[in-house]
């Protein structure tokens, strides 16, 4: 083989660490009203005065937090740049890609991502991010792929955030006929042109050699941060700019696609993230450590 | 002769008991650092000489016995609280250093809501005495970033400020007595009064010592009734820094008290507030706080005086009220960003300045050209001012680099000390002060005839009279050897 086109997806979503208790709570009252969210209320927490507004049910405002890279993503883009970097390695030209279907917000991460040796940047515009839309995103992906950039090898993460199902992997390698290798955690290439993929399993790490086309559902991996970019790295690349496309451009009916998604979030309740726990007393640290031992560690050692 | 590692460790045991010595190896490698060798300490490669124990003191009576002892047998200490410095303070420069734990003597000794004051031994950690005094409707108005873990013998060892102070004003502001133990086993107690002239305020002595002069038991500060319903939090964009300065300086010389008075550049804004800042653009923000009737015209005085800037975009006050309410750094945080290193090899450093108003762009323009232009492997140099006062303000340099090319053990010599040295350099030239309030620690130490000027006098007596035999946190404030 003496290429492989690699195209790399992501999602940007809401900071959710940054949201502060009070906005699930806001959503989870909504969820609770039957109104579907016309209520209007007053944050009593500490320095907090804005009122909520109103939205539809399980509506989470997140209009005020930054925007991040999916975590799951983060790690698809990183392990697509090294597996670039192991290809060059082994004579073989890489193209890589990097697509986003959503709103601009994705648009400084594609500047990144062009600064980092991608190839190509591209961003399928949607006036809302497409949450709880997989159907739609795996659409317009796949069409992407087949009508415009052709490549060998798509990655993405195995899931996005709150608002992706974990389906859109699937969907995608279904609509493109490709074979779909779940919880990847790691690629590397073999010098006969397949791909030597980790992936985690209930019984642990399992390797397994794909032959491209595939598609790489990217879980839980070990690598779960993109490299930076220099500011000569940025400073090369800053009259770049990713490409804007309509859905239509792409032969896709975005509304018709979204009026078909199948699932829609109709409650929002919180999660009792309380834990129990005991005091453990004593004058000393060792006596703290006796105590501790006594407690708890000395059954589970008598348990083994 | 000096005493041996081991004689070291059983005159200390014959101190405190066995139980408070520790000698466990892997806490005194990590002890023989602070954060700023960071990046040895997330890759456990270590350079520094190892100390021979970390010591916990329980009690004042520990602390006085512990300094008698080494002043006796020219035992170098260290005395640490939250271990959170930023700045070498707490390196171990010599071998067979001591470090003196006080995060056990932790106990608010008592809130005074009618004086308005509290005081605390050493070890409590600022969170806990902000909790404790939130209950009763007031606040300390301290909140540096690091106060879910910093505790209040360090904070006011290492004079630190926080995100309020251009309302509350820094550490030394807020301190309004103390106890302390000087070299020799000397017990000091400063007494809580409002003011006085009696002389010189030699709380001064004491506040900013850097564990160099002397061992803080105790601190009384002062509190301040809390009113969070009553916040208002204002927000502009703007494409050059040398506006923001010029509202800044508006805001402050018209009087206005905000808690919160900042501008970011673009690098730093972009870190931030890429959420509502275009690329470039520079973000100038404000919180007002207090009485009702205080905030409102806090708040009122400043849009008048940024709507005379019509540069300045405003934007909607929720951007900054949620962005800083998820600014200061917990636990969590902290171990998340040293994955974030340990993966990518991207650090990021910050290091704080002051000037007056005529010279705080020209050093931050001059700074920040020279390190793009010198350093190599910058992937983000930029920053922001954060307190103000009437002749001036500071100026945080924010900064990350790839480490490219070096192990752990030489980041700072390749890159952080350069950088260091550019600010410290473009910031003496125009008069300026090369900390703000982070303090000297070792990383600035080079640095401080440069700092002082005639002054210098002063402070080398107060540390020939105080700390005799140098037993005080070698290598802190005062280098082991100047340049």
């Amino acid at each position: 083989m003496s290429s492989m086109r690699i195209l790399a997806c992501f999602r940007v979503t809401p900071d959710y660490e940054a949201l502060r208790e009070s906005a699930w709570s806001a959503a989870a009252r909504r969820s609770l009203s039957s109104s579907g969210g016309a209520e209007t209320g007053h944050d009593e927490s500490a320095g907090a005065r804005h009122d909520e507004i109103a939205g539809p049910a399980g509506f989470v405002d997140t209009r005020f937090v930054r925007r991040i890279l999916d975590c799951f993503d983060e790690s698809a883009l990183e392990l697509a740049l090294r597996l670039s970097d192991a290809l060059v390695g082994l004579g073989v030209t890489s193209g890589l890609g990097a697509l986003s279907v959503g709103t601009p917000d994705a648009d400084p991460h594609l500047k990144t991502l062009l600064a980092l040796g991608f190839e190509r940047a591209a961003r399928v515009h949607t006036e809302a991010a497409l949450d709880f839309a997989p159907a739609a995103t795996a659409a317009v992906i796949a069409a992407y792929i087949r009508r415009l950039d052709r490549r060998d090898l798509l990655m993405l993460g195995a899931r996005s955030g709150p608002g992706g199902d974990a389906t859109v992997p699937f969907r995608v390698a279904d609509e493109l006929g490709w074979p779909c290798l779940t919880q990847a955690t790691g690629v590397e290439p073999l010098a006969d042109g397949r791909l030597r993929v980790t992936v985690m399993t209930d019984d642990g790490l399992q390797r397994l050699t794909a032959r491209t086309p595939c598609v790489l559902a990217v879980g839980n991996a070990v690598v779960s941060h993109l490299r930076v970019p220099t500011l000569t790295d940025r400073l090369a690349v800053r009259d770049r700019r990713p490409d804007i496309l309509e859905p239509a451009d792409l032969g896709v009916d975005l509304t018709d696609a979204l009026r078909r998604e199948g699932p829609s979030l109709t409650t929002l309740e919180g999660i009792d993230r309380r834990r129990q726990s005991i005091l453990i007393e004593g004058d000393t640290p060792r006596a703290k450590a006796q105590a501790l031992f006594d407690l708890r560690l000395k059954s589970l050692l008598e348990d083994l | 002769m000096p005493l041996t590692r081991e004689a070291v460790v059983e005159g200390l045991r014959g101190i405190v008991g066995p139980d408070d010595v520790i000698t466990d190896e892997q806490i005194l490698v990590e002890s023989s650092v602070d954060n700023f060798r960071k990046l040895q300490n997330i890759f456990n490669v270590h350079t520094m000489p190892i100390p021979a124990a970390v010591v916990m003191a329980r009690s004042t009576e520990h602390v006085a016995q512990i300094l008698r002892w080494a002043d006796e047998h020219g035992v170098n200490v260290i005395p640490r609280t939250g271990a959170t410095a930023t700045e070498g303070g707490l390196e171990s420069v010599v071998a067979d250093s001591v470090i003196i734990d006080g995060s056990a003597m932790n106990e608010i000794v008592s809130i005074d809501a009618y004086n308005m004051q509290a005081t605390c031994q050493c070890g409590v950690p600022l969170q806990a005495l902000e909790d404790r005094v939130r209950e009763l409707g007031l606040t300390t108005g301290h909140s540096p970033q690091s106060k879910p873990v910093a505790h209040m013998g360090g904070l006011v060892a290492t004079r630190s400020i926080g995100q309020f102070s251009t309302l509350y004003g820094g550490i030394e502001d807020m301190v309004v007595g103390l106890e302390a133990v000087f070299p020799g086993g000397q017990v000091t107690r400063i007494k809580n009064v409002p003011r006085r002239a009696a002389g010189p305020d030699i709380r001064h002595v004491v506040i900013g010592n850097e564990g160099a002069l002397c061992f803080i038991t105790e601190v009384t500060v002062k509190l301040f009734p809390y009113f969070p319903e009553n916040n208002a939090f204002l927000g502009w964009t703007l494409k050059d820094m040398a506006t923001g300065f010029a509202v800044l300086r508006d805001v402050m010389v018209n009087g206005y008290k905000p808690s919160v008075a900042r501008v970011y550049d673009p690098g730093d804004a972009g870190l931030h507030f890429s959420h509502f800042a275009a690329e470039g653009d520079c973000v100038l923000l404000f919180m007002a706080e207090g009485a009702a009737g205080i905030a409102k015209a806090t708040a009122d005085g400043i849009q008048g005086i940024v709507d005379k800037h019509p540069e300045c975009r405003q934007v909607d006050s929720a951007y900054i009220e949620t962005w800083f309410n998820d600014l200061c750094w917990d636990a969590s945080k902290i171990t998340a960003e040293d994955e974030r290193i340990r993966q990518t090899h991207n650090v990021n450093r910050t290091t704080e300045i002051s000037a007056d108003w005529s010279s705080i762009n020209d050093i931050y323009q001059a700074a920040r050209a020279r390190i793009i232009a010198e350093i190599p492997d910058i992937t983000m140099m930029g920053g922001h001012s954060s307190h103000s006062y009437i002749n001036g303000t500071n100026m945080y340099f924010n900064y990350f680099f790839n480490v490219v090319g070096v192990g752990p053990e030489e980041e700072t010599s390749k890159y952080y000390l350069p950088i260091i040295g550019i600010i410290c350099e473009e910031t003496l030239k125009r008069g300026g002060s090369i900390v703000h309030h982070h303090g000297m620690g070792k990383a600035r130490a080079p640095w401080v005839k440069d700092e002082y000027g005639s002054s210098y006098y002063v402070l080398e007596t107060l540390k020939h009279a105080f700390d005799p035999n140098g037993i005080m946190n070698k290598g802190t404030i005062i280098p082991l050897s100047t340049k």
